[in-house]
């Protein structure tokens, strides 16, 4: 072994190790993070993408990221159905609700039968629900052990048997019908939005203005507008991200650093005898910088296999969706790789300005 | 012979604190291309200083120092470097090989620092049989006796066919036998391949197998 560079790494695996990890913890973080925010958003525009429906029609404030009320009168459903260019309009409550360990979940009412229609929406195994106390849930939810017939939680202690399951997703994974929604919500004759199918596609903008004016002080929405900006509408999530990719760096950088720094003070005299071997400045920051890089790489791989193994454990033991893009692993390889060299640079720099006959006399 | 070193009126003064200590007071010397000279003097006389010097690992205070036709002293710093990469060969009291390459690692890093197609197999080869090491190749440095460890860093000063090879104390760390043994194979370099050797020594039997002993004290030449 005649490299300098892997012979050092070996004759100190502890301090490797460590290194190897500190720049390992800064990609898997990135990639966990951007892969959970870009998994969920996506899981939900995929989910949201099966509705038919080309106009949401609701009260303004009614509906955000995590909450939802039910304070529209579902009187609007027949006015909206009499409007010119409406083909069908169906009222549905969305309601949030903290689930298990992990955050919250949704759950939606809705008039089975013109909900599936207007949505294509089938019933795959059991029955729609029918009473208070059924559900049907979509096929992710069932694979996460909900067969037919089992029982959900969704108020509290209460119990909801599964009476069916449907396909394909679409909004919310749980539905009830809009009746027993409203009873446990006491909100009888609201709902939180109606989904309303225009005639002709192509016309669902002018059918929008239509609406606009007729019941003025609500919202009307373009259902694919809502749904294209699902990812951007959630408050500061992409400068969330920024934030946390450039924490990342630092931790790389500064875990790097440190390593070199510690390496460059234990190796002083070897520094000193390179320089009476005649090894240059640019030489000498070459090889550190080497050695950082190759710490920073080995970190890399590392991080992208903890991200692999903690996102699919995380998957297998929530539900969580993880979605590791290219884009998001090149940019966690160069804040590794960057971080590295960055961290690297200083302690490289100072090496090769060391004196080198008081280097050589280093102890 | 060619004149391949000279020296002309070197000085040198360290700074400790506010104090001046003059190390070197006006030091000329002449070495000749194949000469194997020795450098003598007690301790703090200014040898180690001189040695430093050069090997355009310090600057002079003052003076000249020309090696094998280019003037170290109006160098800039990477032009010393450069000039120490392809002139100069070091070899230290304490080995000062890297412990975490082998012998042959060692060598082929001064042959990786020297560039330029360095890498001479036959060369290396050639002056590892010369100092009894081909068995001890793939050995690391605290693998190796003292002595060992001294020629594999002979072997490592040489390598590259340096102008001048500078030595400090090279037998300084050994016993009898191996001091014995590390001067022969100077002796033999010098024999065999004309190199040109400084070596700063405090033993006169290692200074009588050179061929000139340069006395120094004080800082002067003597």
């Amino acid at each position: 072994m005649d490299s300098i560079v892997i012979s050092n790494l070996r004759q100190r695996p502890l301090r490797s190790a460590i290194s190897v990890i500190g720049v390992a913890l800064g990609v898997a973080l990135v990639m966990l993070f951007t892969g959970l925010a870009h998994g969920m958003s996506d899981d939900l525009q995929k989910r949201s993408s099966n509705v038919s429906a080309e106009i949401i029609f609701t009260r303004p404030g009614s509906m955000q990221l995590t909450s939802s009320s039910a304070n529209l009168n579902t009187k609007y459903v027949e006015l909206l159905r009499q409007v010119e260019g409406v083909e069908s309009a169906t009222p549905v409550i969305r309601y949030f609700y903290p689930s298990g360990t992990w955050g919250v979940d949704q759950v939606e009412g809705v008039e089975w039968d013109s909900f599936s229609k207007m949505n294509n929406i089938r019933i795959i195994q059991g029955h729609p629900p029918n009473g208070p106390n059924e559900v049907v849930i979509d096929e992710t939810k069932a694979k996460r052990n909900h067969p037919v017939g089992s029982t959900l939680k969704i108020f509290g202690e209460k119990l909801y048997t599964v009476a069916g399951i449907y396909a394909p997703e679409s909004g919310a994974r749980a539905k009830l019908t809009l009746a027993s929604l409203q009873d446990s919500l006491e909100a009888p004759g609201k709902c939180t939005f109606i989904y309303v199918k225009v005639k002709n596609p192509a016309d669902q903008i002018a059918v929008a203005k239509r609406i606009d004016q007729q019941f003025p002080g609500n919202k009307i929405q373009l259902t694919r507008e809502v749904f294209a900006t699902i990812e951007n509408s959630i408050p500061g999530l992409s400068i969330f991200m920024r934030v946390l990719v450039l924490l990342a760096a630092i931790v790389s950088a500064l875990v790097v650093m440190l390593a070199m720094h510690t390496t460059i003070t234990e190796r002083t005299r070897e520094i000193g005898i390179l320089k009476a071997m005649g090894a240059s400045r640019t030489y000498i920051i070459g090889e550190i910088e080497r050695e950082a890089l190759l710490i920073s790489f080995l970190g890399l791989l590392v991080g992208f296999a903890l991200a692999g193994i903690a996102g699919f454990g995380i998957h297998k033991a929530t539900g969580l969706i993880f979605e590791f893009g290219w884009k998001w692993a090149l940019t966690a390889a160069a804040i590794g790789l960057l971080g590295g060299a960055i961290g690297a640079f200083y302690p490289a720099a100072r090496a090769a300005n060391l004196d080198p006959v008081a280097a050589l006399a280093y102890e | 012979m060619a004149t391949i070193l000279k020296a002309e009126k070197l000085e040198k003064v360290y700074r400790v604190g506010k104090v001046d200590v003059p190390a070197l007071r006006g030091v000329s010397l002449s070495v000749q291309e194949g000469e194997f000279v020795a450098v003598m003097g007690p301790s703090g006389c200014g040898k180690s200083t001189m040695l430093h010097l050069l090997g355009g690992l310090l600057t002079p205070t003052s003076g000249r120092i020309v090696i094998d036709g280019e003037d170290l002293t109006a160098a800039s710093d990477a032009k010393r470097t450069d000039i120490r990469r392809r002139k100069i060969g070091f070899v230290f009291q304490r080995f000062n090989l890297f412990p975490t390459l082998t012998a042959e690692g060692n060598l082929r890093l001064a042959e990786r620092i020297h560039g330029n197609g360095a890498d001479d197999p036959d060369r290396r080869r050639e002056i590892l049989r010369m100092l009894r090491l081909e068995d001890k190749m793939h050995h690391k440095p605290l693998e190796l006796s003292g002595g060992e460890q001294q020629r594999v860093a002979l072997a490592r000063a040489v390598v590259n066919r340096p102008a001048i090879v500078l030595a400090d104390e090279p037998t300084g760390n050994l016993d009898t036998e191996n001091s014995e043994l590390v001067l022969k194979m100077f002796r033999e370099l010098n024999d065999r391949f004309n190199q040109t050797i400084i070596m700063i020594t405090h033993n006169p039997e290692a200074a009588a197998a050179c061929q000139r002993v340069i006395q120094m004290r004080d800082g002067h030449i003597v």
